[in-house]
């Protein structure tokens, strides 16, 4: 009984500190979808792969989305023709690198200030490495969802006296209102395009009302889940199970980047919940945890199979994962 | 069941669902706001951060109010219907979620962590230890005014238990009584909980007290206040700074039970 309530009151002490970041990071990311007009920010990106991949990466310190906002943005980011380094560098970094993230990190970690920094730094790298690889890939048709890729033509004829950026470049993904896999995120795109062209300043702000409700409603109903779980396995693991698995330098990040997928919490919580395994667990695998939680999480995984080929997100998330693992396990090896 | 109630009732599901997340915001608002009030958010994260925590309910309670009476006004025009969204869990599941765990938030008071959770938490099987580097050593400090973190803190820096022994001692924190493999029946430790962020980090720092009698007598997780001096001692096979007590006096657990 008595963990019980030790358990309850770990979980309320979670979410009294994460609530505020969640909403923090909600209130951003409404009024980027509500105010920000996507098409300008497109218009001034670097053609440059390398380039491209690093200021991809870097765009989550304007556009602070945690990564359930990302893959919508990143979408739309295609259909006005981002270029695809941008693109990926951009999905796999923003949900990390942006200020709230670092503040909620660096709240988290205050005696650890090398957890925030190399955080930052191995998420940056992944991001562009991976946004690298896959500029590779001029042509994104082979690697689409095969019904997304046929609609592709047609799109691009029915568009291209639409937008004039929608012209040069790569636009291969470009589909306002595609009418196959008409799934939720698309559907969102296109309603708030219409909605926020020519809308009034009291539509807005009630558009931007709903929009926090609503994501309060899906990521704090995640956060209060995952905040459970974290608190169920600090009160009722054994110590020695948690310690012989926390303390191998390979077991503590695979267990880790496990959980990372497994337990959807959004990125401006996330360092919350490794802070409970910060005793136990080694270095190295928080940090798996923190740099690979954000860029891969179950739901995001059906998100990106809306768009992607499986091939292509298997790709995708096999490469972040490899380089999370072999650069924590660096650290854990060599450095801590 | 014909078609036109089940439509019905699906009708009433969607226009009861917007203002039951209104109520789960409200819940969280206000039990923040409850915690701000009764002060048990002590209990739950770190001084610092206590303003985030209030913010966020008022905005909560904000959002709502607003939200709320737009609501009211749309139900007299047309049903304008929801923004398109992403989601995780079916219609109302969220929701549910938010609203059941607020109300348990309500009704279940939080507790301050006691000594089952510092043994777990390892104050036994580690050596003494602060995460927290001390920024400056302050041999000038009074002796007898140090807490037990000050203690912990003033040993990492120069450990040499030698060096303390006859300085007098006057400390406050709850008794733990280790396993008897580690600590004899005349032993207990007085201890303190350290937060840095919120309850989920929290870790133990104690001393170990040399009793006149048996520990049986001071029940583990009971607050008191110690005195005496500081003596050096091998337990269990490690030479130790341990406090020999002139006096142990029941105290009631503070409103704040940890240390920084």
């Amino acid at each position: 009984m008595e963990r019980l309530n030790n358990a309850f009151t770990l979980f309320l002490s979670l979410m009294v500190e994460a609530f505020p970041f969640l909403l923090l990071g909600v209130l951003f990311s409404s009024l980027l979808l509500v105010f920000v007009d996507e098409r300008r920010l497109v218009a001034i990106l670097p053609k440059n792969p390398v380039l491209g991949a690093i200021m991809g990466s870097l765009i989550g310190c304007v556009f602070p989305v945690c990564e359930c906002g990302n893959v919508p943005v990143a979408r739309r980011l295609i259909m006005q023709g981002a270029p695809s380094s941008v693109a990926v560098g951009f999905l796999l970094a923003a949900p990390t690198i942006n200020p709230i993230v670092f503040a909620s990190t660096k709240t988290a970690f205050r005696d650890q200030p090398e957890i925030v920094f190399l955080r930052f730094g191995i998420s940056l790298m992944i991001a562009i490495l991976v946004g690298l690889v896959f500029s590779v890939q001029k042509d994104l048709r082979p690697i689409l969802q095969p019904s997304l890729a046929r609609m592709l033509p047609r799109s691009r004829m029915e568009q291209a006296g639409v937008s004039p950026l929608l012209q040069s470049g790569t636009f291969i993904l470009g589909s306002v209102g595609q009418p196959l896999r008409m799934d939720t995120t698309e559907f969102q795109g296109a309603i708030l395009a219409a909605n926020t062209v020519g809308k009034s300043a009291a539509d807005r702000w009630n558009l931007l009302l709903e929009n926090m409700i609503q994501e309060l409603r899906e990521l704090g109903s995640v956060l209060v889940l995952g905040s459970a779980i974290a608190a169920l396995i600090q009160v009722f693991a054994p110590r020695e199970v948690i310690l012989s698995l926390g303390q191998g330098p390979v077991t503590s990040i695979l267990a880790m980047m496990t959980l990372a997928a497994v337990v959807s919490i959004c990125s401006t919580v996330d360092a919350f919940f490794a802070l409970s395994f910060a005793s136990t667990f080694t270095t190295g695998s928080l940090l798996s945890f923190l740099v690979f939680g954000p860029m891969i999480d179950l739901k995001g995984i059906g998100l990106m199979l809306s768009i992607f080929q499986t091939r292509a997100v298997v790709y995708l998330f096999g490469l972040a994962g490899l380089l999370t693992f072999l650069s924590t396990l660096f650290l854990n090896l060599y450095v801590s | 069941m014909s078609a036109s109630s089940s439509r019905r009732r699906r009708a009433g599901w969607a226009t009861a669902l917007p203002w039951l997340d209104l109520v789960a915001l409200a819940l969280w608002g206000g039990l923040f706001l409850k915690y701000w009030v009764t002060g048990k958010l002590f209990i739950l994260i770190h001084p610092n951060y206590m303003a985030l925590t209030i913010a966020a309910g008022i905005v909560f309670l904000v959002i709502c109010g607003v939200k709320a009476l737009t609501l009211l006004q749309q139900t007299q025009k047309s049903d304008r219907g929801g923004l398109p969204h992403l989601t995780v869990f079916p219609p109302g599941w969220g929701t549910a979620i938010l609203i059941v765990a607020a109300i348990a938030g309500l009704l279940i008071e939080p507790r301050a962590f006691a000594s089952q959770t510092a043994i777990q938490r390892g104050l036994t099987d580690s050596t003494l230890t602060t995460r927290t580097k001390p920024q400056a050593f302050r041999s000038s400090t009074r002796p007898e005014e140090r807490s037990i973190v000050d203690w912990v803190r003033t040993l990492n820096v120069y450990p040499e238990p030698d060096a303390y022994t006859g300085q007098k001692v006057k400390v406050q924190g709850f008794a733990v009584h280790p396993p008897q493999e580690q600590m004899p029946e005349q032993y207990l430790l007085i201890s303190r909980f350290v937060i840095t962020c919120c309850a989920a980090d929290v870790y133990p720092v104690g001393l170990p007290v040399k009793l006149k009698g048996q520990r049986s007598a001071f029940p583990a997780d009971q607050w008191f206040e110690v005195e005496g001096q500081m003596i050096t001692e091998t337990l269990g096979g490690k030479r130790q700074l341990v406090i020999h007590a002139t006096s142990l006096k029941p105290i009631q657990a503070p409103k704040n039970p940890y240390e920084y």
